[in-house]
């Protein structure tokens, strides 16, 4: 300290003997002495010395010479030197990271860096300004604008994001910078560029359009792709950027034949490789295989995602996929990740779904990877998230392909005849009884999407036949599951046993007959159904149990003497009550792990407890379960209405078509009823948000005083100002303080309000989308039945046509 | 899937008068009476051919509200083509007009392409524009004009296509430096089997070597 000071006497000139200035006021000398001297060296020097103490001295230096050195950069702009020291000052000032001179000084507010960028920006122009700057091609210039940036946008990004917007050029100029040839400047442009495209798709599009991709694929080919340093990865998270939930820009990536250009990306490497992956390799290949998730997120619209699987495939993208699954010496998260690629590049595709399925692993003896992987999955020995990957990789396979889903069952069959073979199926139904609870689980999950709107598969998977005990005669599988179900104590296993029966029944009379026909299965769910125990698990396992038995009920063929269709359902009155019956169902998606794996077709879980529900079993228990009025009835022909499958047969005339008519027209004054509400609240929030402006704006205006006055108080510190003036700053702190706080609460209470105004808003929107999805399911159902009814020689009078228009304005 | 150029194009105009129906009616060949409002920016292609050379359009549909105007803006720069269009049954978008215009003028370089476009002609009953002002208008700001419906197709194809050429032209003439990516065209990745991906030589016209990638 004393070496800083004596070196700025000279700066400075002598100060008067015996008196020792502040830290306070020596900026505020340094301060006047670039506002008043007219030589460009003593401003230059001025500058250097705020820069010195801009570390030391933050508040002051940020408090006093803020405006000083905003005009430094509008009126110095010929001197570079002058102007860096300036721009290195501001960004010391507003610098998100605490400094090592700040550690001991409680002084200093956490988030005075913010504070100080908060008021810099409020003037849009000096944003400008620090645009403005990035046209110098002095080096230290242009390098230390696009830093101070990076600060100014990592304290306040949405305010930055949202100020670079309106600034005609300000994206473009920030673009330019990356083709700089000098390396750092393109390195610190890119840093800059991911803070600036992050979560805003307005940004991102212009960046896209400002040719990106072209930019940085010719980096991150020129820094040698996955092999190449943390520079290449930047490029890489800056991809992402653009292309995460931003379809317009997924599109461009397609359409601009970016894909193609990411394989080389993916070269496996040599393979006397030993030298194993360096964490920038990792690293690198992790965000690659990301880039290509994005493209193909069972998230995006289908027509994306299955252009982007066609493309993937075409370029040779997915064969280099497939030889990093079967290279040696992958990281296992590499190799996690990879399967979770796969299995997105192929899921619901059938060329690709195929090329996989013929896909060979090198072992000895040579097996078809599938079944190779499936070997992980059942293998307690391997990483729980490699063995997550491999089941949703096996799901992306069988997904809308009966081939996939055939082949499957057909290894099980009593016909496939070579036993020396290790099959997929086999694995399944070892993985099915074996000790390993996640074995189970994910044998059963697997098995279960084999059958998934696959009637013929669910007729042939009762044909399987199992060998258990030498001597005693085979049992079916479907037998042994049950009774499996029954011996089990495990949740997890439980549970998959419930959902892999619950799929297999749907819509297959011949699969309840079996089921019924199972030794105490009946019994065991009416058990489990009536069952009290209070946990959500339990509740869980009671509204499964229900649930099977629904469908035992409605998918009922009566060819089971004692539990035909009526039958069943008397025992369910009588041993469990309807309603208590339909609450129980209702539980079920009450879960926890329910509503978590409805959301996304992959198991998202982080270790083996989060495991318990899979996503195809949601939406089965969603398209069943869907009652017509609150209450849920259970009778034959409601409730459980669901027409698919089993149509009622006769019956339907005349009065279902006006049933139906009536139910739109009820359902279209509801969405009437809804959208005047959106309205309200959209008029709501609002005003809530100009509320909240307001205070934001006293707030801040508050909080930059306090600031002043902060500074001004350890300023004066320096001059031993009067007590009683100290005593009045002080109370003027407190008074501003406390207003401070009174608007902070205001604040908080509005932000509150609006959020809960947003989620109701939110809740508002999804119902009206439930309800146009319902009534355009509706609409086909009527036309559907108007078409029979004319075919059956009926007169159908043509007034729905007038209740369907008045659906779509 | 190569091409021999690659024209960027936006389209600009008051929200409303088709811009969005227009890009479908191009790219997709249909129409859809009910459409959601541009939000931003969103993103069209499709190839067309020029004097036997494939040419890839790369457009960017905007928003015409006024407060996505200075998103728009940011498109200006590094766009080598435009389409301007009005509503012939809405006056207010025909006097609009000038302002698009000067904002485009102030914010594009200066040889891009602007295609004047006189929208929904099949609404020939509720005309508010006569065609003849649509013309004077072009003639008197140079521009090319045309009226089309993006619901019948009429004119759509001609006002893309006739913009490429209008630009094509100029890179003959030598106007367009093809070698600043700024100004929206960018010179195809030559289709010569075997080489590498630099070198973008070959039969390119008057084309320098450099390539673009
Ligand atoms: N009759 C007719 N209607 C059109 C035509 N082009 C667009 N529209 C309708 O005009 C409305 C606005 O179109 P849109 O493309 O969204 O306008 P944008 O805001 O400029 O993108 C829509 O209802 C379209 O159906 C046209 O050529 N003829
Ligand atoms: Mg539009």
């Amino acid at each position: 300290m004393d070496f800083l000071k004596s070196g700025l006497k000279t700066v400075l000139g002598a100060p008067e003997p015996g008196h020792h200035p502040s830290g306070a006021e020596t900026v505020e000398r340094l301060v006047e002495r670039v506002n008043n001297s007219t030589l460009l060296e003593d401003r230059r020097d001025a500058c250097r010395a705020l820069k010195a103490m801009s570390r030391t001295y933050r508040v002051e230096v940020g408090a006093q010479g803020m405006d000083t050195l905003k005009q430094v950069l509008e009126l110095d702009r010929a001197d570079s030197e002058t102007i860096n020291h300036a721009l290195n000052t501001l960004n010391n000032v507003m610098s998100p990271s605490q400094f090592e001179e700040e550690e001991e000084n409680p002084q200093v507010p956490m988030n005075i860096g913010e504070q100080f960028t908060e008021m810099f920006i409020k003037d849009h122009n000096n944003v400008q300004l620090i645009l403005d700057l990035l046209d110098e091609y002095d080096f230290r210039v242009r390098l230390s604008a696009v830093q101070l940036l990076t600060s100014l946008l990592t304290n306040r990004p949405k305010d930055m994001q949202e100020i670079i917007l309106v600034k005609p050029m300000g994206v473009s100029k920030m673009m330019d910078l990356l083709s700089d040839n000098r390396e750092v400047i393109r390195n610190e442009t890119l840093l800059l560029l991911i803070k600036l495209t992050k979560g805003n798709a307005n940004i991102q599009k212009i960046v896209a359009f400002e040719n990106a991709f072209d930019r940085l694929f010719e980096i991150v080919s020129s820094e040698g792709f996955s092999d190449g340093g943390i520079i290449v990865e930047d490029c890489l998270l800056l991809m992402l950027n653009l292309l995460k939930n931003n379809s317009s820009n997924i599109n461009f990536f397609k359409e601009g034949s970016y894909i193609q250009r990411m394989l080389p990306m993916f070269n496996t490497p040599e393979e006397n490789e030993d030298a194993g992956w360096s964490p920038q390799k990792v690293s690198n290949v992790h965000c690659m295989l990301h880039i290509v998730r994005t493209l193909v997120s069972p998230c995006n619209s289908v027509q994306i995602v299955s252009d982007c699987q066609r493309i993937l495939k075409n370029a040779g993208l997915l064969d280099s996929l497939c030889n990093i699954l079967m290279a040696s010496g992958v990281p296992a998260d590499i190799l996690t990740e990879t399967i979770n690629t796969v299995g997105e590049v192929v899921r619901g595709n059938v060329g690709n779904q195929e090329f996989v399925g013929n896909v060979m692993a090198p072992s000895n003896p040579p097996r078809p990877a599938i079944v190779v992987l499936l070997m992980s999955m059942v293998n307690e020995k391997q990483p729980f998230s490699l063995r997550c990957a491999v089941l949703y990789c096996f799901q992306c396979y069988l997904y809308h392909n009966e081939m996939s889903q055939a082949n499957l069952v057909q290894t099980l069959l009593p016909s496939s005849t070579d036993v020396s073979n290790l099959t997929s199926g086999q694995l399944l139904c070892g993985g099915l009884f074996s000790s390993d609870v996640l074995s189970n689980w994910f044998s059963a999950v697997a098995l279960m999407h084999a059958l998934i709107d696959n009637p013929i598969q669910k007729e042939q998977l009762l044909r399987v036949l199992l060998a258990t005990n030498i001597g005693s005669s085979p049992v079916s599988l479907l037998h042994q599951c049950t009774l499996l179900l029954q011996q089990t104590t495990k949740l997890q296993s439980k549970v998959a046993l419930l959902m892999l029966l619950s799929q297999w029944t749907a819509r297959c009379a011949g699969a309840v007959t079996g089921f019924l026909r199972a030794p105490s299965a009946v019994a065991y769910l009416v058990n489990q159904t009536c069952s009290n125990d209070h946990d959500d698990n339990e509740y869980l396992l009671q509204g499964l149990s229900a649930f099977l038995l629904a469908i035992c009920i409605h998918f009922n063929d009566d060819s089971v003497e004692n539990y035909s269709r009526e039958s069943l359902k008397q025992l369910v009155v009588r041993r469990v009550g309807m309603e208590t019956f339909v609450a129980k169902l209702s539980e079920v998606s009450r879960h926890e792990l329910y509503n978590k794996a409805a959301k996304h077709p992959q198991l998202r879980a982080k270790a083996p407890a989060e495991v318990l529900i899979d996503y195809e079993f949601c939406r089965l228990f969603k398209v069943l379960e869907k009652p017509d009025g609150e209450g849920g009835e259970w009778r034959r022909g409601s409730g459980w209405g669901w027409g698919r499958g089993d149509g009622c047969g006769a019956g339907w005339g005349g009065a279902a078509l006006e049933q139906y008519k009536a139910l739109i027209r009820q359902q279209d004054a509801r969405l009437q009823e809804l959208v005047a509400q959106l309205d309200d609240m959209l008029q709501q929030n609002h005003a809530l948000q100009v509320a909240l402006n307001d205070s934001k704006s006293s707030n801040s205006l508050l909080k930059d005083e306090n600031t002043l006055l902060k500074a001004q108080v350890s300023a004066a510190h320096g001059h031993s100002i009067e007590a009683h003036d100290k005593s009045q700053y002080e109370a003027k702190i407190n008074q501003l303080t406390a207003e401070i706080n009174r608007l902070n609460e205001i604040l908080k209470t509005t932000q509150e309000e609006k959020q809960k105004q947003e989620v109701e808003l939110e809740k508002l929107k999804n119902d009206q989308d439930d309800l146009l999805i319902l009534l355009s399911d509706l609409d086909l159902k009527v036309n559907d039945y108007k078409s029979r009814l004319v075919s059956l020689g009926e007169k159908v009078e043509d007034d729905n046509t007038e209740v369907q228009e008045s659906n779509l304005t | 899937m190569a091409y021999a150029y690659l024209f960027k194009y936006i389209i600009i105009g008051d929200t409303g008068v088709g811009k969005s129906c227009l890009l479908l009616q191009f790219t997709d060949k249909r129409f859809q009476p009910v459409h959601d409002l541009t939000i931003g920016v969103e993103f069209g292609a499709r190839m067309i051919t020029i004097d036997g050379k494939q040419i890839k359009l790369q457009i960017w549909d905007t928003a015409g509200q006024e407060a996505f105007r200075s998103i728009t803006r940011s498109y200006y720069r590094g766009a080598a083509g435009a389409l301007l269009v009005y509503d012939i049954t809405r006056r207010d978008t025909f006097n609009h007009l000038t302002t698009w215009l000067e904002d485009a003028r102030q914010h594009s370089n200066s040889n891009m392409v602007i295609m004047l476009i006189g929208n929904k002609s099949d609404l020939e009953s509720r005309r508010e524009v006569k065609k003849e002002e649509g013309e004077a208008f072009a003639r008197e700001h140079g521009l090319v004009f045309m009226e089309t419906s993006a619901k019948t197709a009429a004119n759509v194809e001609e006002a893309f296509i006739n913009t490429a050429k209008e630009i094509y032209e100029k890179i003959q003439e030598g106007v367009f430096d093809i070698n600043n990516e700024a100004n929206g065209i960018k010179i195809g990745p030559q289709h010569s089997t075997g080489g590498g991906a630099s070198g973008a030589g070959g039969a390119g016209a008057g084309a320098a070597g450099g390539g673009c990638c």
